[in-house]
């Protein structure tokens, strides 16, 4: 029933890669990582997911990727940002922001 | 040149994406077994946190279908056929040239048509389950923020219910 309701906004998960790209070029095991540490305590992301996630950015034009060579001297394929991935980044941050404290403003007066 | 026929290859795009997927969950393997775990336990341990590696595997694929050159090529060239047909129709003056510029609106219009419905995913019609959400909130954070009433009610439906 409704106590069971686990699914968050669409294209949070895309919000989370564009923000950890941001950082800089990373492959998919990187991403993960970094995005394990951030919010661990709080949500849960199976890591696979990452990556139909992550080809889907790229068929929209928001990361670019190159094989490159990994820390343990492995073929891995790298993954950045684009222009359009930051200017995709900005708004979406905004949106989110918006949305957040509308609902934080809600749930203050309930 | 070498490149481009790399990727017009699907077994190539399959065993590449297979690579990029395998390396994840040998990196995970290895950071289990750092943690002290028996490589067998680690290996267990990063296939249960990776997910579904063929299942995830088919998805790449199928949208890395969608961005092979001939496929973008044949999307570009059915947006310029559309394109002249809407130019023909509004200059030509003769009746058969106009009746040409319909057609390849038809055509460009359909043909587009007919690859977004061919790259649609059967699944994507079909509610997605709860545990197929790729992003989740972990239950002990979601019991501390949906907190019902008697009613059953959120506390953003009691906000509403209220007035």
């Amino acid at each position: 029933m409704a106590n069971t309701r686990t699914d968050l906004m669409q294209g949070t998960l895309e919000l989370l890669i564009l923000k950890t790209l941001s950082r800089g070029s990373m492959h998919g095991y990187g991403i993960a990582q970094r995005i394990h540490e951030a919010v661990d305590d709080v949500l849960r992301v199976e890591d696979g997911s990452l990556y139909p996630a992550l080809y889907r950015m790229e068929e929209r034009g928001w990361v670019a990727s190159e094989w490159g060579v990994s820390e343990n001297n492995r073929r891995a394929r790298f993954y950045k940002l684009t222009k359009a991935g930051r200017k995709q980044l900005a708004g979406e941050q905004a949106n989110w922001r918006r949305i957040s404290e509308a609902v934080t403003r809600i749930l203050q007066t309930a | 040149m070498k490149d481009l026929f790399h990727r017009l290859d699907p077994e190539q795009t399959r065993r590449e994406i297979n690579e990029e997927l395998r390396l994840h969950v040998d990196l995970l393997t290895e950071e289990h077994v750092q943690r002290s775990m028996s490589f067998e336990e680690a290996r267990e341990a990063a296939f249960t946190r990776f997910g579904n590696i063929e299942q995830i595997t088919d998805e790449c694929a199928q949208i890395k279908r969608r961005q092979h050159p001939v496929v973008r090529a044949l999307k570009l060239f059915l947006v310029l056929v559309f394109l002249s047909g809407v130019v023909i129709r509004i200059f030509a003056t003769d009746y058969q040239v106009t009746h040409v510029g319909g057609v390849l609106m038809a055509v460009g219009l359909l043909g587009r048509l007919w690859l977004y419905v061919r790259g649609l995913v059967p699944s994507s019609f079909m509610s997605k389950s709860e545990e197929s959400s790729p992003l989740r909130l972990r239950d002990e954070v979601q019991s501390l923020i949906t907190v019902y009433d008697q009613k059953k009610h959120t506390p953003v439906e009691r906000v509403i219910f209220r007035k």
